[in-house]
């Protein structure tokens, strides 16, 4: 690992030459800065903290004219000082690197540079600074050095590379302040766009969202963090309206000879993100489908009352539009194999199978219950079969749901709407433990679900394979590990039972069919998911997999990233044979090590503005229906949420010894 | 939203302001969530700033002039933009401290950067906020203008009524905000980025074709001569100058109420017999009213909704006001089956001065060309209307907004306040009833047509003839009238500002108001203050309240309040028209209205070819 040669960070000085090294500085613990192009080391890095040079003979001047080229690049041009700032830097910058004379000099260059950091409206003006500000209060010896001579300097290599917080939290990388900033311009159309850059399934994405990015949100040092997930559902759902996007296939800028095809097997989130991006590439691509509609977890597993059949159905028709074509009631193992799609000329095949069969609780008698037990998936598939008026089903009594995830909320809100008297969670931990959405648990709490925690079945009480009732333990946590954790025991003597009609046991899921796959030649692993490389690659070549049937069940986001990202790797596997660097993964890889995209506070102090939310349906009556519950938000009020975005916006960049490869599109 | 109170501070009971700071030394007491910018205002301290509109609730902190230092209690010195930082408990501001005041300076000369400054030239010399924040900065150097940078700014010349000159533009976004927020048009929106970054019309096409309905409101909050009116003060003085015509000059009911301020005189003056002198000064031959039309408008209105009442079609909606039309025509065409077919006063006035004036006084109507003085941008693009064309001649020939009325003054070294008051003197269109005179504010079409239309019905007039309850100032009004006869009581309604009108038009779509009758204005208050009445600096509407008074003073003042009553109109009818919506005034003064909806459908491509700042992939 090379050494710092000198630099500032966070305000510190390093500078090894004149023996300034500090005892302790976040820059002697630098990690991972080998592995980022190997044989290609990092000279120097520039950041919204400051900047450290590995290699003192870089230029300092060169450097931070890509830096602030990047800066004036992505300013926004909303405020004054970034806006003009940037551009009158940038130029002199560029000028002096010329070995011409330059209209500003250093003096100028600081006070421009102190104006942006001050006055600037957002994160990407009061932090593009600086590391220039750094470079001038601390090593103008070596910049005024640097254009003595009036000479060109030598052009370096490297890249800059511009994030925020949310955008390094979101699996997808969805470019957040974008497309919020798109919203507040009055430009809906264009923020929908930067989403479906990302991903197809926008409206999906913005009622079901686990929202890391929120979670990752500066704005809740101030009030509360924006309501990221809200205004994409906005913008998504002005395709309901008269101004809709129209997909046209002049969106595939390069079409691709009619033997480049790709067979996708799934078509839920992952399959269906994949599909949309390989026939961007231009591939003609093919989605076998068990079932007899698109969608996957988010058609079958997502009642209606979060996500209507009609707003899913506008989103997978997106793949007919871009000519992708949907096999229905094909199923791998059963209906074909992976050796026919190849032997029916398919390049590569994409596996994303999802992750659908309930995993048994390992309760006593849970064999034996034939009438009143379901696993969380069965029974949300059944309920779908309800909406869908395939086949009616209707709930009394009490109802039992072992689990505290969104499935396990699914499956109450559900039993609740299908006549169902009392519906009960059962969770071994805490609720704070529960990983269910918050909003789930207070919309389940007000639609009058009864929550039992630190509770756990031990036994179903079965008669002639009928559910009667459920034996139960209550648990208690233990005392804190070394690690922080508390861990959840039975009580002794706490067994209690509670006479029920049906349960359901919503505790995870796993890969159906897995041993008509290894047969295939794809391997599995030992948690009974597809076994894949860093790029997706299984252990058949040609064949790549992704989303749950991998990572097992998780969230919509990872599923529609997964598909992105094997799109770009199976190009690749058709084009070139391999996967290739992609160069804003290793960047994004590098800040991640290195935590520099600080989840610091929010100094200065902002006026609160609390976020909206989504208009809902009155408790009494939405639990009797399964409409959906939660409605767009107004063009005001989208508006005005928008205005809440703090623009966290940051950028990074390194110079390199070479040229960085460039990567996959 | 069209209230003229907006969410101050200054309303509030100051025992609910308990934050203690302060500012300049000063002891200052601020409430929660209060900016520091307005704490300072409420005290009396002055913090330049460029972007924000108090009046509009418009502080999107994008100029970042008002910066002040701040020290909380504990914490080092911040400097801060005054405009959106709250206040704090023991926080200490100081508003002129060495670092803020050059932070300002240089601010300013970054704005000028890219502002063109060809200020002799510009509509707003002598009355821009710019120039103003120069002075109040001390800004004393210019060196980063780079000329070729702003003149590749665009400018959008291609609407009739108003010029958008983004050379100009300092990108605070008071536009965008009025026609967002307050008159709920969103015609407008920001694009592109960084030095690019500029006001567009939504969908990116040109004004002409666009959601934009010409009310001006724009116009009167921007700080700079980016946002104007076509200027035709030379056209009307090519009229005025050739000896071969004959110039009429009509001028708004409005105007006469909304224009001795130009002149230093108190808001609220009125004005009308030293309008009438001026136009006599510059030359123009006849002077006509207006108000006249105004009356002749009322009428055949009137009579209309009446017509259409028996016919059981109902809400009828009123059609002065050109703002409200190209609303209709633009953004709710299902609506236009409900517009009254009556031309507006304006258009009224002129067809009758090209076909009943010049009867009357024997001057060829290819002779005679119309001047019209508008509180009105949008009256530009109803003179050219192509359904408002006699004989492939426009019916109007020139519209002037109040603002270039005044600029017409001064090119013609006039001083309003010293000119000798002068009355009309046509005996033909000059004459109006008090009725006409209160068309100028938001009710007055309504109550003007009530008082004669239930004269029509019952054949004698109403009790009290200012129906109180018709007025106000609340964005959508309503209220029952009893007509009398068959007609009984009705349903009325009254709306001005287009962000209500949109709220109305919207219920009566979905069938959930049951109006009879319905008076739109597209402006905020009215004519009063329309988008072409005199602009204020650092305000929105701040003469409002003075301007309606003096309207309904000369209402008052009138021994002639009813426009049935008006003896010019009687004359008119007798002699020419032979009776309200008869053949000859249907074919003179109705017009239709057509569908004008804007498609703004794009694909998903060319918005991806539009986006910016984010990482493409395709």
């Amino acid at each position: 690992m090379a050494q710092v040669a000198f630099g500032v960070w966070d305000g510190v000085v390093h500078d090894t030459q004149k023996g300034v090294v500090p005892a302790t500085s976040p820059l002697t613990g630098l990690k991972k800065f080998d592995e980022f192009d190997d044989g290609n080391p990092i000279r120097a890095f520039f950041g919204d903290r400051g900047f450290f040079v590995f290699d003192d003979k870089i230029s300092l001047i060169d450097a931070l004219f890509h830096y602030m080229d990047k800066a004036a690049e992505q300013s926004c041009g909303a405020c004054t000082p970034c806006r003009m700032g940037t551009v009158l830097v940038r130029d002199a910058l560029d000028k002096m690197r010329r070995g011409l004379d330059s209209p500003l000099d250093f003096d100028d260059i600081e006070l421009l540079g102190q104006q942006m950091k001050t006055t600037s409206l957002c994160g990407l003006g009061q932090t593009c600074s600086v590391a220039l500000l750094d470079v001038i209060h601390n090593f103008r010896d070596r910049i005024e050095t640097e254009i003595a001579g009036h000479r060109p300097i030598k052009a370096q290599h490297g890249m800059a590379y511009m994030t925020a917080p949310c955008i390094e939290a979101c699996p997808s990388k969805v470019n957040v302040p974008r497309y919020i900033d798109y919203i507040r311009d009055g430009k809906p159309e264009n923020s929908l766009g930067v989403l479906l850059q990302k991903y197809p399934m926008a409206a999906t994405c913005g009622r079901v969202c686990v929202r890391y990015c929120e979670l990752a949100c500066r704005r809740k040092f101030v009030d509360e963090a924006v309501g990221i997930k809200i205004l994409k559902r906005y913008v998504a759902d002005q395709q309901k309206g008269p101004n809709a996007l129209k997909f046209t296939r002049d969106m595939i800028t390069r079409p691709l000879a009619d033997g480049m095809k790709v067979a996708v097997v799934g078509a839920g989130p992952a399959g269906l993100s994949a599909a949309y991006h390989l026939l961007l590439h231009g591939y003609h691509v093919d989605v076998f489908e068990k079932t007899d509609q698109a969608g996957g977890m988010a058609q079958i597993g997502i009642p209606s009352y979060r996500l209507p059949k009609d707003t899913l159905a506008l989103e997978t028709d997106i793949i007919v539009e871009l000519g992708g074509k949907f096999l229905f009631g094909q199923a791998l193992g059963r209906d074909f194999s992976v050796d026919d799609l190849f032997a029916q000329g398919y390049k590569a095949v994409y596996l994303a199978l999802g992750c659908q069969q309930g995993t048994q609780m390992g309760v006593e008698n849970e064999d034996k219950a034939r009438q009143g037990y379901y696993s969380g998936i069965d029974f949300l598939l059944k309920v779908h079969d309800h909406v869908d008026g395939i086949k009616p089903l209707e709930m009394k009594g009490e109802v039992v749901v072992v689990g505290g995830g969104n499935v396990a909320m699914d499956c109450v809100r559900s039993a609740i709407r299908l006549g169902a008297d009392n519906v009960h969670v059962v969770y071994r931990r805490t609720r704070d433990d529960m990983p269910a959405d918050h909003e789930e648990l207070v919309a389940a709490d007000h639609e009058g679900i009864h929550f039992h925690t630190l509770t756990n079945p031990t036994r179903i009480i079965v008669e002639n394979g009928k559910v009667l009732g459920v034996e139960m333990v209550r648990m208690e946590q233990t005392e804190p590990d070394e690690t922080g954790r508390r861990k959840v025991r039975p009580v002794p003597g706490s067994e209690f039972t509670m006479a029920c009609d049906t349960i359901i046991a919503a505790i995870g899921q796993q890969v159906e069919n897995a041993e008509l796959i290894s047969k295939d030649g794809v391997e599995l692993n030992r948690w009974r998911t597809v076994q894949t490389d860093w790029a997706l690659a299984t252990s058949r070549p040609g064949v790549l997999a992704g989303g749950d049937c991998v990572t097992g069940p998780s969230t919509l986001i990872y599923a529609m990233a997964a598909g992105l990202k094997a799109a770009r790797n199976i190009n690749d596997w058709i084009q070139l044979g391999s996967s290739r660097f992609f160069k804003r993964s290793r960047m994004r890889q590098l800040i991640k090590d290195n935590g520099f995209v600080a989840d610091d506070v929010v100094e200065t102090p902002v006026r609160n503005m609390y976020r909206v939310h989504n208009p809902e349906l009155d408790p009494e009556l939405r639990k009797h229906m399964f409409e959906e519950v939660e409605q767009t938000i107004s063009d005001r009020q989208a508006y005005a949420e928008a205005q809440r975005c703090m623009r966290c916006y940051r950028i990074y960049s390194v110079v390199t010894e070479h040229s960085i490869p460039e990567g996959a599109a | 939203m069209c209230s003229t109170e907006t969410a101050d501070f200054y309303a509030r009971n100051p025992a609910e302001a308990t934050i203690s700071l302060s500012i300049n030394g000063k002891a200052c007491k601020g409430f929660h969530n209060e900016t520091i910018l307005s704490c300072a205002r409420r005290h009396d301290l002055y913090i330049p700033t460029l972007c924000e509109l108090d009046d509009i609730d418009h502080t999107p902190g994008t100029c970042r002039v008002c910066v002040v230092d701040i020290a909380e209690p504990g914490k080092s010195h911040q400097v801060v933009t005054s405009c959106n930082t709250p206040v704090r408990q023991g926080m200490a501001v100081d508003t002129r401290t060495r670092q803020v005041r050059e932070m300002q300076k240089l601010q300013v000369e970054l704005l000028m950067a890219d502002h063109l400054q060809d200020c002799a030239t510009c509509i707003r010399h002598g009355d821009c906020e710019l120039q103003d924040l120069a002075q109040f900065v001390g800004l004393r150097e210019n060196r980063f203008f780079d000329r070729a940078r702003t003149e590749a700014r665009p400018i959008d010349d291609s609407s009739p009524a108003i010029i958008r000159d983004m050379t100009r533009c300092v990108r605070c976004q008071r536009c965008v905000a009025v026609c967002r927020y307050f008159q709920g048009v969103d015609a407008l929106m920001m694009s592109e980025t960084g030095v690019d970054r500029l006001v567009e019309l939504r969908g990116g096409g040109v004004q002409a074709n666009s959601l934009c309905v010409s009310c001006g409101q724009c116009v009167l909050v921007c700080p700079t001569g980016a946002l104007g009116e076509r200027d035709e003060t030379d056209k009307a003085l090519d009229f005025i100058y050739d000896p071969e015509i004959t110039t009429v000059v009509q001028f708004a009911p409005a105007v006469r109420v909304a224009f001795g301020e130009e002149f230093g005189m108190a808001p609220g003056t009125n004005v009308q017999g030293l309008v009438v002198a001026a136009c006599r000064k510059i030359g123009v031959d006849i002077v006509l009213d207006t108000n006249f039309a105004a009356d002749v408008v009322i009428m055949e209105e009137g009579i209309e909704l009446l017509e259409r009442l028996k016919g059981g079609k109902k809400p009828t909606f009123t059609s002065c006001c050109p703002g409200w039309i190209n609303f209709a025509e633009i953004h709710y065409p299902d609506i236009l089956p409900m517009l009254s077919s009556t031309k507006s006063p304006q258009q009224v006035l002129s067809t009758l001065a090209k076909t009943y004036l010049p009867e009357k006084i024997g001057v060829p109507a290819d002779k005679i060309r119309v001047i019209s003085i508008m509180p009105c941008t949008a009256k530009k693009d109803e003179a050219v209307r192509p359904q408002l064309q006699i004989d492939g001649m426009p019916e109007t020939d020139v519209v002037l907004t109040t603002r270039e009325f005044a600029r017409l003054l001064r090119r013609e070294g006039i001083h309003l306040p010293d000119l000798e008051p002068s009355d009309f003197d046509n005996p033909y269109m000059s004459e109006f009833s008090g009725a006409g005179a209160i068309f100028g504010t938001t009710g007055g079409v309504m109550e003007a047509a009530v008082r004669t239309i239930y004269s029509v019905v019952n054949g004698k007039e109403l009790d009290e003839i200012e129906l109180t309850q018709l007025r106000g100032f609340e964005g959508i009004r309503e209220a029952r009238v009893d007509l009398g006869g068959p007609f009984g009581e009705v349903k009325v309604a009254m709306v001005h500002g287009l962000g209500d009108t949109r709220k109305l038009v919207e219920a009566v779509l979905a069938g959930e108001a049951d109006y009879d009758f319905i008076e739109v204005m597209a402006c905020p208050g009215g004519c009063v203050d329309g988008g072409g009445s005199l602009r204020s600096k650092k305000a929105y509407l701040p003469h409002a309240m003075a301007r309606r008074e003096t309207i309904y003073n000369v209402d008052r003042q009138k021994t002639v309040r009813r426009s049935h009553e008006n003896e010019q109109v009687k004359t008119l009818y007798r002699d020419f028209l032979e009776a309200p919506n008869s053949e000859k005034a249907h074919k003179l003064l109705h017009t239709h209205y057509t569908d004008r909806r804007r498609a703004m459908q794009r694909s998903v491509k060319e918005v991806w070819d539009d986006v910016k700042m984010s990482t493409m992939i395709y």
